[in-house]
């Protein structure tokens, strides 16, 4: 097939299409506004009918990934996957290598029926409990754990955005749709890769915890005593009966500001106790102060304020006590919506009575003025306060809490439900070969019938950002297969390249899906390649659902960059650094190509 | 008990008053000292210094932020001087680069442009019209300096809390004035006023130290708790974070050294 020479209606798409890659890049509005751009002014440009521009909404692939996602918080408010990692991790003994070879198959499997996101925070806080149990370096079990997530999403056809969407991007050219899975091989060969690069080369390529010193020193003390030492513990003041009279009014706030030291808690006379109080409350004569800080930030407040610092806790030992009140770690969730916003606006200490100490973002601790720090997916925030107040804000859904605090309203009776909806979806697909949306929406209907979740919280689990993504880039991929856009760069790209080898021509199309996905996002990758790579393949007599394949495998190779979602979840409680991802992520990725290519060779015999 | 800053423009007799004050005190007297200790902490030719903080930003200092760095330093150098106290100083906007120190007495001493011109011309040897011009376009330069820097017009006088017009005031009197302010209560130097200049000298030393890894850094200090700000965070390279950190163990003083980006700049921030 000759393609035409290029015409006004190619050149438009091809500057729609560099204005997407464009605005993905530097990011002047999010991800899915520029999707939906692109299904408003298609249509405009007369470039697709207005039908086909919103053809995403309806499309196959969008109703699947709500389905899935609904399925996936379905899951999540039984608990039946924290009942799962008790067993695993006891299956795994004490060694660390085997606990993340455990617990990354584990993360693996869950993904691949969930949204990796949504599983990599399921697994989080279990991870945290590991690490401080078994005293191995949180830093040393994210990441791994994580790719696992991503790396998990190419197990099904349902795992991950890209594969969910390319049995819909095939239907233009009428080839054969994958089935649920027909890429389970190859998925697995790429989680078993993964794992055991972190398992022969992690010393290498995973960051020594987030203190140098001895890596053997690190692994006695764990996380822990690091917290303790950055964040500081409890002591206990008194103000001298004179405090107020000679002195400009001292407020909870200045304190804080001055000298880094948290009022947790203040007695009131005659007999009160106030925990949390008020940013600007003043502070008063002959009043006793629960206060969390380093030990040398309260040394100095003790001694500049002319405070009495006493040698334990008196009035407050029982408040203070391991049963009664906490330090815990939070981390902010995705599509959390708090994110976006300063501790100052979310007002935590007034709405929750509990005390924002410090904020881990990207290895670094913040710990003054975190009040005016804008919080990001992934910060982690230290909070004190009673395990009362701390389950109130659990229960809120903002934050993740990585300490367990049992009050999560959870449907442990469910389970059952739960398990046997998902196992109907997948007979469904498997046994009775219906559209997998079509499945999938019986999966997640049943749920609400059973009330595993409520018809509002399964609205409430759907991410809209991915659907609008998914659904405006829809149209572009139309686009460009219908002006013969797509098979005019597929010709001109390989008139450069010259004649190949289908397997070279494969690789090739994975390498450039890798570079695309870590700019563009996967979906975006998947869109805009699928129709370019099936024009290439048939140019070039390689089979057109096998490039299709590679580029909706190889949009999950996102592993260089903290751009995928999670990667930045993670990257705040593990306390990594940009380049931790790149030195990692690095490896990871360049053995994905080899695996994948090496897999379908194996697998569809190309 | 204080710190006493004099501006003045040139030929204004200024000079006079600030060396009879720091006599009759027993203070110290400093104006070209700072431009020394600047030129010999950072390394900076002394001449490089005087051109930078007295001409007017052009719009390629502007981009460059060239300026902003001579200023940072000298605005070290001056702190770093003053921080013992009994100060006079009578050299580049002193008002300005110690402000919000309480105890700082902010004179400006100002004169009649003809015995300014008369001044000139009996100092320098030279024509009437020669000394307005040159004492006219100092002005200006001023003027123009303190806009853009600071957005302040030193013409201003509510930004000083004494102005004497030496012209029927003499000298003698200025010198009066002068020393019986610095002797009130508000301008002891009370522990508070004491932290705050301490607080200023060390934001200014660390803004000095980090001016060359980027000209829009900015600082703020609070009992010794250092913020770094980065207007951008993706101008908050690794490079800047590693030095802020060896900062925090190399100046004394320094209880805590944060960098922070993306956040609304506090209103004392240097």
């Amino acid at each position: 097939m000759e393609p035409n020479g290029l015409n006004v209606e190619m050149i438009l798409v091809m500057a729609m299409i560099f204005l997407a890659v464009f605005l993905f890049i530097v990011e002047w509005v999010r991800v899915d506004v520029v999707a939906i751009l692109m299904m408003v002014s298609l249509p405009l440009l007369h470039l697709v009918t207005p039908k086909e521009a919103f053809i995403g909404l309806s499309s196959n692939a969008v109703v699947s990934i709500i389905a899935v996602i609904i399925i996936g918080a379905g899951l999540d408010k039984t608990g039946l996957i924290n009942k799962l990692v008790g067993p695993i991790v006891r299956l795994a003994g004490k060694s660390p290598s085997r606990i993340i070879v455990a617990i990354s198959l584990a993360i693996a499997v869950i993904s691949s029926f969930m949204q990796n996101i949504g599983a990599a925070a399921l697994f989080l806080p279990a991870i945290q409990r590991i690490s401080k149990a078994m005293k191995i370096p949180i830093s040393q079990l994210l990441m791994p754990i994580g790719y696992s997530a991503i790396l998990g999403g190419t197990i099904t056809l349902v795992g991950s955005s890209p594969l969910i969407l390319l049995n819909d991007l095939l239907v233009p050219f009428k080839l054969q749709p994958f089935g649920l899975f027909d890429v389970t091989p190859i998925g697995l060969g790429l989680v078993v890769s993964g794992i055991l690069c972190f398992v022969f080369f992690g010393r290498f390529i995973l960051p020594r915890g987030s203190r140098e010193g001895d890596p053997a020193e690190q692994g006695k003390n764990g996380e822990e005593t690091d917290l303790l030492q950055e964040i500081g513990d409890v002591y206990e003041l008194r103000t001298p009966d004179d405090f107020t009279h000679y002195r400009e009014p001292v407020r909870v706030e200045d304190l804080r500001r001055r000298y880094l030291v948290n009022i947790v808690a203040t007695t009131e006379p005659p007999d009160y106790k106030v925990s949390s109080p008020p940013l600007d409350a003043v502070i008063r004569s002959g009043v006793d102060l629960l206060v969390f800080g380093r030990d040398k930030d309260v040394r100095r407040l003790a001694e500049s304020e002319e405070m009495i610092l006493k040698e334990g806790l008196e009035v407050f030992k029982e408040d203070a006590a391991d049963h009664a009140s906490g330090t815990v770690e939070a981390v902010v969730r995705p599509r959390s919506s708090i994110a976006g916003k300063t501790l100052k606006q979310i007002n935590l200490r007034d709405r929750f009575q509990v005390t924002p100490l410090a904020i881990y973002r990207e290895g670094e601790i913040y710990r003054a003025q975190i009040g005016d720090l804008v919080l990001r997916v992934g910060d982690a925030i230290v909070l004190h306060g009673t395990w009362k107040r701390l389950q109130l804000l659990h229960g809120e859904g903002s934050l993740l809490f990585t300490t367990p605090v049992d009050v999560e309203i959870m449907r442990p009776e469910k389970a059952t439900f739960a398990g046997l909806w998902l196992a109907t979806a997948l007979v469904m697909i498997l046994v009775f070969k219906i559209q997998l949306s079509v499945c999938l929406m019986t999966g997640a209907l049943g749920m609400v019938i059973t009330r595993v979740l409520s018809i509002d919280e399964a609205y409430q689990s759907v991410d809209w950002r991915t659907i609008f993504l998914l659904a405006g880039l829809i149209p572009l991929g139309i686009a460009t297969e219908k002006t013969g856009t797509a098979a005019w760069i597929a010709h001109t790209v390989l008139n450069a390249i010259g004649t190949v080898k289908p397997i070279v021509l494969l690789t090739i199309i994975g390498v450039l899906t890798s570079a695309f996905t870590l700019v563009i996002s996967n979906v975006g990758a998947t869109v805009l390649l699928v129709p370019l790579v099936v024009n290439m393949a048939v140019a070039a007599d390689a089979d057109p659902r096998m490039a299709a394949l590679v580029v909706g495998l190889a949009a999950s190779n996102s592993f260089i960059l903290p751009t995928h979602q999670v990667n930045a979840f993670y990257m705040g409680p593990g306390r990594y650094r940009s380049t931790d991802f790149l030195k990692a992520g690095g490896l990871i990725s360049i053995i994905f190509i080899p695996v994948m290519i090496g897999m379908i060779y194996l697998v569809f015999g190309v | 008990m204080a710190i006493i800053t004099i501006s003045r423009g040139s030929y204004s007799k200024g000079k006079e008053v600030a060396e009879k004050v720091a006599d009759r005190l027993g203070y110290q007297c400093l104006s070209r000292d700072v431009i020394l200790e600047a030129s010999d902490l950072y390394h900076i030719p002394e001449i490089k210094l005087v051109k930078a903080i007295h001409d007017a930003p052009s719009v390629l200092d502007r981009l460059s932020g060239g300026k902003r760095a001579y200023i940072a330093y000298y605005k070290s150098a001056l702190t770093r001087l003053v921080r013992t106290d009994n100060i006079v100083y009578h050299g580049l906007a002193g008002h300005l680069l110690l402000k919000g120190v309480p105890h700082v007495l902010k004179v400006r001493i100002i004169a009649d442009l003809a015995d300014r011109v008369r001044n000139e011309m009996k100092q320098e040897n030279i024509s009437e019209q020669e000394a307005r011009s040159m004492i006219l376009k100092d002005d200006q330069e001023r003027r123009k300096w303190t806009l853009s820097l600071y957005g302040a017009d030193p013409w201003d006088s509510a930004l000083y809390d004494l102005v004497i017009h030496v012209q029927k005031f003499t000298i003698s009197n200025a010198v009066d004035f002068v020393c019986e302010a610095a002797g009130l209560e508000q301008f002891r130097t009370t522990g508070e006023a004491h932290r705050k200049m301490n607080d200023l000298a060390l934001a200014s030393r660390v803004k000095a130290a980090l001016v060359g890894f980027n000209p829009d850094v900015a600082v703020t200090c609070e009992y010794g708790n250092v913020l770094v700000f980065v207007a951008n965070p993706e101008r908050t390279t690794r490079k800047l974070r590693e030095k802020v950190k060896s900062l925090g163990d190399e100046i004394r003083g320094v209880n805590n050294i944060e960098v922070h980006s993306g956040t609304a700049l506090p209103p004392d921030v240097i």
